[in-house]
C-alpha cells in the first residue's frame, strides 16, 4: 500500500511539476489529459441541460389541451387474431403515453374520461392483416413477414374527425409476430405527433363547447 | 515443384475451418434439441385451481412485459405472480372475454439468435427449422375498477390454454359465443397473400 501511495505521489509530482523541469513531450501529455478531462466534464454538465430544454420544448411547455381515449380495435372485415387486437390496443396506450403529446391517455370505457375537457377518441380499424411466421422468417429471411395496415382516426366526442392516418406495422426479420403490433403502435404515435394537433386545438375547443352546451 | 507445399499448407487450414463450423453447428443443434425436449417433457395439462407457469406477454395491469411467473385462480380472482415479486390480480367477474390461440415461436432467446446468426454456411437456418415450439396464447379481456378495458396476453405451454379457459368460465368469467363470419373480400385477400 505504501509503495503504491509513493508511486502515485511521484506521478502527481511529475505531472504537476514545473514546465522547464521536463522535456516537451512529458509536459504536454498531462496538460492534454487535463484539457480532455475538463472537456468531458463540460460535456457532461451542459449536454443534459440542453437536451432537457429541447425535450421540454417538444412537450410544448405543458400546453397540452387534448386528452385521448383509445377505443378498442375494430377488426373490420379482416379476420384478425384476438391477441393481435389486444396487443395493438395495449401498445397504442403505451406508445401514446410515451410521446407525452396528450395530457391524459384513457382506456376505452374509462369513466374518468367522461368529464375531461378536450377529449379526443382514437378509433383504429384494421384494413389489412397478413399473419406471418417467425420460423419461416428465421429459415428463409425473405418470407414469413407479419404485416398490419390500419386506419386511425382522431375524433371529437360528437364524431367530428380531427385527423386520419393510414399506418403500417410489419415484422420482417427478427422478432415474434406480436412485434408487428408494437411497431404499428409506434408508427401511429409518431404520425400523430408529427401532425399539428396544437394548431387545430385553438379552433376545435370552441366547437366542442358549443356542442356540449346544446 | 512449388505447388505441393502451398497445397499442403492450405488443406489443413480449410479442414480445420470446416471442422470448426461443423462442431459449432453440432453444439447449436444439440442445444436446440435439448431445450425442445426439456419443454416437451414439462408440457402437461394444468389442474384447475393449481398454479401454472406462464409468460405474461403484455397487457396485465402492473405486470412487466414478458414476465414469467405463476398464474392461478383463487377466491374469485385470477392472480399472476412474477418470480419473487408481489402478486397482481383481477376479479374473475370483471373478465369480458377469453380467447385461446395456438402459436409457434423460436426457442433459445437472444443467445440462440446470436448463435444462429454467427453460424457459418447458413447453418443457423437449419437450426431454426428445429428450434421452434408451439405454445398456447391466452387472451383475457377484462375491465378495471373505473371501467377501463384491458387486453392481457399470456403465453402457456401447448394444451394448457383451453383447460385454463374452462377453469375461468367455471369460476364465473364471461365469454361471448363465437360469431360465424362469412368470408369477405378482404379475408380472401389475406389468404391469397399467404400463398
Amino acid at each position: 500500500m505504501k509503495t503504491g501511495k509513493k508511486t502515485s505521489l511521484a506521478a502527481t509530482k511529475t505531472t504537476l511539476g514545473p514546465p522547464g523541469f521536463h522535456g516537451p513531450n512529458k509536459h504536454w501529455g498531462p496538460l492534454a489529459a487535463v484539457i480532455l478531462l475538463l472537456g468531458a466534464l463540460l460535456l457532461q454538465v451542459f449536454v443534459p441541460t440542453v437536451l432537457a430544454e429541447s425535450s421540454t420544448d417538444g412537450k410544448s411547455g405543458g400546453a397540452r389541451p387534448w386528452s385521448v381515449q383509445v377505443d378498442r380495435v375494430d377488426p373490420g372485415d379482416v379476420s384478425l387474431d384476438p391477441s393481435f387486437g389486444a396487443a395493438i390496443y395495449e401498445s397504442l396506450l403505451e406508445e401514446l403515453t410515451k410521446t407525452e403529446q396528450f395530457r391524459h391517455v384513457f382506456r376505452s370505457g374509462d369513466r374518468n374520461a367522461n368529464d375531461v375537457p378536450g377529449l379526443l377518441i382514437l378509433k383504429t380499424t384494421v384494413k389489412k392483416y397478413t399473419p406471418g411466421s417467425e420460423t419461416r422468417r428465421a429459415v428463409t429471411t425473405v418470407s414469413g413477414a407479419t404485416k398490419l395496415n390500419v386506419r386511425v382516426q382522431l375524433a371529437t366526442r360528437d364524431g367530428q374527425i380531427v385527423q386520419e392516418h393510414v399506418v403500417d406495422g410489419d415484422v420482417r426479420f427478427i422478432g415474434g409476430n406480436l412485434r408487428a403490433t408494437h411497431n404499428l403502435a409506434h408508427n401511429v404515435a409518431a404520425a400523430l405527433k408529427k401532425s399539428s394537433l396544437s394548431e387545430q386545438a385553438a379552433v376545435l375547443p370552441e366547437k366542442e363547447t358549443g356542442n356540449m352546451s346544446k | 515443384m512449388n505447388r505441393n507445399p502451398i497445397l499442403s499448407s492450405r488443406t489443413p487450414m480449410t479442414s480445420f475451418q470446416v471442422g470448426h463450423g461443423l462442431a459449432f453447428l453440432t453444439v447449436l443443434l444439440s442445444l436446440s434439441v435439448a431445450s425442445i425436449g426439456q419443454n416437451q417433457g414439462e408440457a402437461q395439462s394444468p389442474d384447475p385451481g393449481s398454479a401454472i407457469h406462464v409468460t405474461e406477454v403484455l397487457g396485465f395491469e402492473n405486470a412487466k412485459h414478458n414476465a414469467t411467473g405463476e398464474l392461478k385462480l383463487q377466491y374469485g380472482v385470477m392472480q399472476f405472480q412474477h418470480d419473487g415479486s408481489a402478486a397482481v390480480q383481477v376479479s374473475i367477474s370483471s373478465i369480458q372475454d377469453i380467447f385461446v390461440e395456438e402459436g409457434d415461436k423460436q426457442v433459445g432467446g437472444t443467445a440462440m439468435a446470436l448463435g444462429k446468426t454467427a453460424a457459418p454456411y447458413g447453418g443457423g437456418r437449419v437450426v431454426s427449422l428445429f428450434a421452434h415450439k408451439k405454445y398456447d396464447f391466452l387472451t383475457v379481456e377484462y375491465l378495471d375498477n373505473s371501467g377501463g378495458f384491458h387486453g392481457a396476453i399470456f403465453q402457456l405451454k401447448k394444451g394448457q390454454g383451453e383447460t385454463f379457459k374452462k377453469a375461468l368460465v367455471a369460476n364465473g368469467a364471461h365469454i361471448t359465443p363465437p360469431i360465424e363470419r362469412t368470408p369477405t373480400q378482404n379475408t380472401l385477400e389475406v389468404k391469397d397473400e399467404n400463398r
